[in-house]
């Protein structure tokens, strides 16, 4: 940003100077002429067209055009009590395709932003293995590696809206979720190369940050699909998001996906960490707490049109856009209703259907100009609908906090405006 | 990079310089001392202080804000003290009055002194740890701190860390990576199990903690573990987990005291992590299992050996995860495509009349509408 500033005001300035003093000589100069008819940004040569834009290396790492400044993570000041342990929202609704740009995946933290020199960090095997082992992150990218694209959401997604409609806009209401292609060392190898004991029946793994968070995973998932991430979108790891070295767990709920990765653990037992018996765990109707709730269901939005992303251009031909994602593979099918779920008709998917990331689904329509209460409702591959938010509070009351994964409702008025609403 | 001085000077300086040249040494040191203790959770000040949560503060008049070397600051107040902020009279009554609106992304957790007269006191009383709390001097004073701090800075720059080489060992698939030391598993293994795994020698009576807890903890905590503010409640809440609002502490919902001891341990005090000893993590456990009336004698001593014996109220409570079998899920079936609802569909509410969204609401009327936790 900063960098933009100095690199971009003083040749701003020159030229808007120049600019200045020959458009002045320009209208003197052509008094009289005869105006050409039409749009002036297509009759009348613009700045842009005539004069030399920055060079190459004004942007050594390119930033977004200024008039994309708009499109940012935003958070809720009143929510948490420190910024430092706080969450703050994907720009959904200004979004397109299946992968988020880097800069703008949510973050959430416990404790800050942990600042780590990869020189300085070292990741841990230690427990039920043959031999504890120590690794560099240069050791680390001597493995075999992978790529993979995933979904990777909150468990408190949508957790405001458990008690009714509360945020206007799908930032708010669903951008606790983000995709990125990652890529790392699968976590198998990494506790082989330790050797696994057999009565190994857990992984903790634990960041470096300042709340040095811990969760415990089943042996089977670690083995299965998780990695040991050091890039994502093909650029190392964002600092918010573990920079150097965050663990995958595929499908399964963010809090897990330790960040600034330091150590794991191979245990017999879970641990019954702070995040997942005080937090992480969802309290039901009748004081029961389901816990180890792992797996995100099936869950879908349209973040367009959405509060934030209202009509603008009146009736006619229009495209509703939305994202769609489960936990438990790839997406099936998203239908889309435009009356309040009565009636639906399936969406169309574009662009890559990859297990445990993100869909993007278009209704193309020819909007009367009408009221409509839209809804989308995502099933996965093996047959798992997405449900409504009363079937849910009607299985789990209104406390659980977590897993709200309930059809999300937009009133689309005639002037094109979007209200986050909840109908009968 | 002087934006931070011209607004300040411009501004608060010339705002409340003549205030202050007719006030200074208004305060009284003494009665600034127990003002003090609202810092103390975070801050020391006096012989031997160190960083806490916050930086130490003996010879802060006269200090470039953000320079200690070996106390890690927000981003912000680096800023800060590179744009020229340097504490004195001035400055501090500033900053303390409203430390954010001052330095805009300070993680200084506190929301400021609201009385005149505890500000005056509380910079008198840290005057008296100050060789250079005369304000005539504050001016002269700010120039070699600040560059003292850019050499010192430079001098840091130069020896970066030596990039750990990657060799192979034997045994393993790869050959990558290097034994662990017994010393190591040791510094970073401090996890707890509920079947007492991990617990290390030691103890702590009820008496100790909550000497600590008030110290360390209260600030945010609350003395009685209430939460002050929006920081987390740790006591209270029994039996309202069937209620419109539960309240989820230790007392009320956690499952195992080991969680307890492993998590203050890992991560509180927060700010200043892993500064407890494990007999201070035993005694703030005891005085956390006190405020949420589970033991009732002050001289109750929680040690590794009674650990095992203590159960919480909620521990039955916990089930595993049957959301498949929910009737939503379990069906499976096609769902509905058209005419799914009988009558017109009709909006039963809307965001506008709980509208929390950031910018339209005040924050304190939104407060309290639930959470991210
Ligand atoms: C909850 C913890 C907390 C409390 C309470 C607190 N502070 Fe701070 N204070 C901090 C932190 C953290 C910093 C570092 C701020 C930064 O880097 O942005 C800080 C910074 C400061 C600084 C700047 C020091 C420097 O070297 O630049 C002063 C002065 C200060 N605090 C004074 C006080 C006083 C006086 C009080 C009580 C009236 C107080 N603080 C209460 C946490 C706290
Ligand atoms: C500067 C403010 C602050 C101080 C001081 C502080 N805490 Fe905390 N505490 C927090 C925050 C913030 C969290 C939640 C962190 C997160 O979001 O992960 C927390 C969480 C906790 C929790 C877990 C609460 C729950 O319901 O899950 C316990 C227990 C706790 N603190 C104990 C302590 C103890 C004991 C001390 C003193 C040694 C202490 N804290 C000092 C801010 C503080």
């Amino acid at each position: 940003m900063t960098d933009k500033t100095i690199s971009k005001t003083p040749g701003l300035s020159r030229r808007s100077l120049l600019k200045a003093g020959f458009a002045a000589g320009a209208v003197a100069g052509t008094a009289g002429a005869a105006r050409a008819a039409g749009d002036p940004l297509i009759t009348e040569i613009q700045d842009w067209n005539r004069y030399l834009g920055d060079g190459v290396q004004a942007r050594p790492y390119g930033v977004p055009s200024e008039f994309e400044a708009h499109v940012v993570r935003r958070d809720v000041e009143w929510l948490t009590a420190s910024t430092e342990s706080s969450v703050n929202f994907t720009p959904l609704h200004e979004l397109d395709g299946i992968i988020t740009p880097n800069g703008l995946c949510f973050e959430r933290h416990h404790g800050g932003i942990a600042d780590i020199n990869p020189a300085d960090h070292r990741l841990m095997i230690n427990g039920l293995v043959d031999t504890p082992l120590v690794f560099t992150m240069e050791d680390l990218k001597r493995f075999p590696r992978e790529n993979r694209v995933y979904f990777l959401e909150c468990a408190a997604n949508s957790g405001m809206e458990w008690r009714g409609s509360q945020l206007n806009g799908c930032q708010y209401t669903h951008g606790m979720v983000h995709c990125v292609m990652y890529t790392g060392v699968p976590l198998k190898l990494i506790l082989e190369e330790a050797g696994l004991k057999t009565n190994g029946k857990w992984v903790m793994p634990e960041g470096a940050d300042a709340s040095a968070m811990t969760r415990s995973i089943p042996i089977e998932k670690a083995l299965d699909d998780c990695l040991v991430a050091f890039k994502m979108n093909g650029e190392a790891l964002r600092p918010e998001q573990g920079y150097p070295l965050r663990l995958v767990v595929p499908g399964w709920e963010g809090n897990m996906w330790v960040k600034w990765l330091r150590r794991i653990e191979v245990g017999d037992e879970p641990w019954h960490q702070r995040e997942e018996t005080s937090k992480y765990t969802d309290l039901l109707e009748n004081g029961k707490a389901r816990r180890f709730t792992w797996v995100m269901d099936p869950k879908s939005v349209i973040t367009s049109p959405s509060p934030q992303a209202p009509i603008s251009h009146g009736k006619g031909p229009m495209v509703i856009s939305g994202v769609a994602w489960s936990g438990n593979g790839r997406i099936k099918r998203v239908d889309v209703s435009l009356d309040g779920g009565r009636n639906w008709k399936t969406a169309r998917l574009d662009g890559p259907s990859l297990s445990k990331a993100m869909h993007r689904f278009y209704l193309d329509i020819d909007w009367d100009g009408s009221d409509m209460l839209l809804q989308s409702r995502a099933m996965d591959e093996h047959g798992f609908f997405q449900p409504t938010k009363n079937e849910l509070r009607a299985a789990r009351g209104e406390n659980s906090i977590y897993h709200n994964n309930g059809i999300q409702t937009w009133h689309v008025k005639a002037d094109g405006m979007v209200e986050n609403v909840e109908v009968s | 990079m002087s934006k931070f001085l011209k607004a300040l000077s411009l501004g608060t300086l010339i705002a409340t310089l003549p205030l202050l040249a007719a006030t200074a040494h208004a305060g009284d040191a003494e009665k600034g001392e127990k003002v003090f203790k609202k810092c103390t959770a975070c801050h020391a000040v006096g012989e031997g202080a160190k960083n806490k949560v916050g930086p130490e503060l003996n010879e802060v008049f006269g200090r470039t804000a953000g320079s200690l070397e070996d106390y890690k600051y927000s981003k912000a107040m680096i800023d800060a003290g590179s744009g020229g902020l340097v504490w004195d009279e001035t400055t501090l009554t500033t900053y303390l009055t409203k430390p954010k609106d001052m330095v805009k992304g300070t993680k200084m957790a506190f929301a400021g002194l609201k009385k005149q007269e505890d500000l005056e006191n509380v910079i008198a009383y840290l005057a008296t740890f100050s060789s250079a709390a005369a304000p005539a001097d504050q001016q002269s004073a700010a120039e070699p701190a600040a560059e003292e701090t850019e050499t010192a800075s430079a001098d840091t720059a130069v020896e970066a860390p030596a990039v750990p080489v990657s060799e192979t060992r034997d045994g393993g698939v790869f050959g990558l990576g290097r034994a662990a030391t017994e010393d190591e598993v040791a510094a970073w293994d401090i996890d707890i199990r509920p079947d007492g795994t991990g617990l290390p020698e030691g103890s702590g009576t009820v008496a100790d903690g909550e000497v600590l807890f008030t110290e360390n903890c209260a600030v945010c905590h609350g003395d009685f573990g209430e939460g002050v503010g929006r920081w987390p409640v740790l006591a209270g809440g029994q039996d309202t987990l069937t209620e419109e609002r539960p309240e989820k502490t230790i007392g009320s919902y956690w499952p195992y005291l080991s969680t307890v001891y492993d998590y203050v341990r890992r991560a509180m005090p927060y700010g200043n992590a892993r500064s407890l000893s494990d007999d201070d993590v035993y005694a703030l456990t005891a005085y956390l299992l006190y405020l949420n009336d589970l033991v009732e004698d002050e001289d109750f001593e929680l040690s590794k050996d009674n650990f095992q014996e203590i159960r919480l109220p909620n521990e039955e409570n916990f089930i595993a995860d049957d959301r498949a079998e929910e009737p939503h899920y379990a069906a499976k079936a096609e769902p509905c495509m058209s005419d799914c609802k009988d009558s017109a569909v009709e909006i039963t509410m809307r965001a506008r009349i709980l509208d929390v969204t950031p910018g339209s609401v005040d924050d304190d009327e939104a407060s309290g509408m639930g959470g991210v936790d």
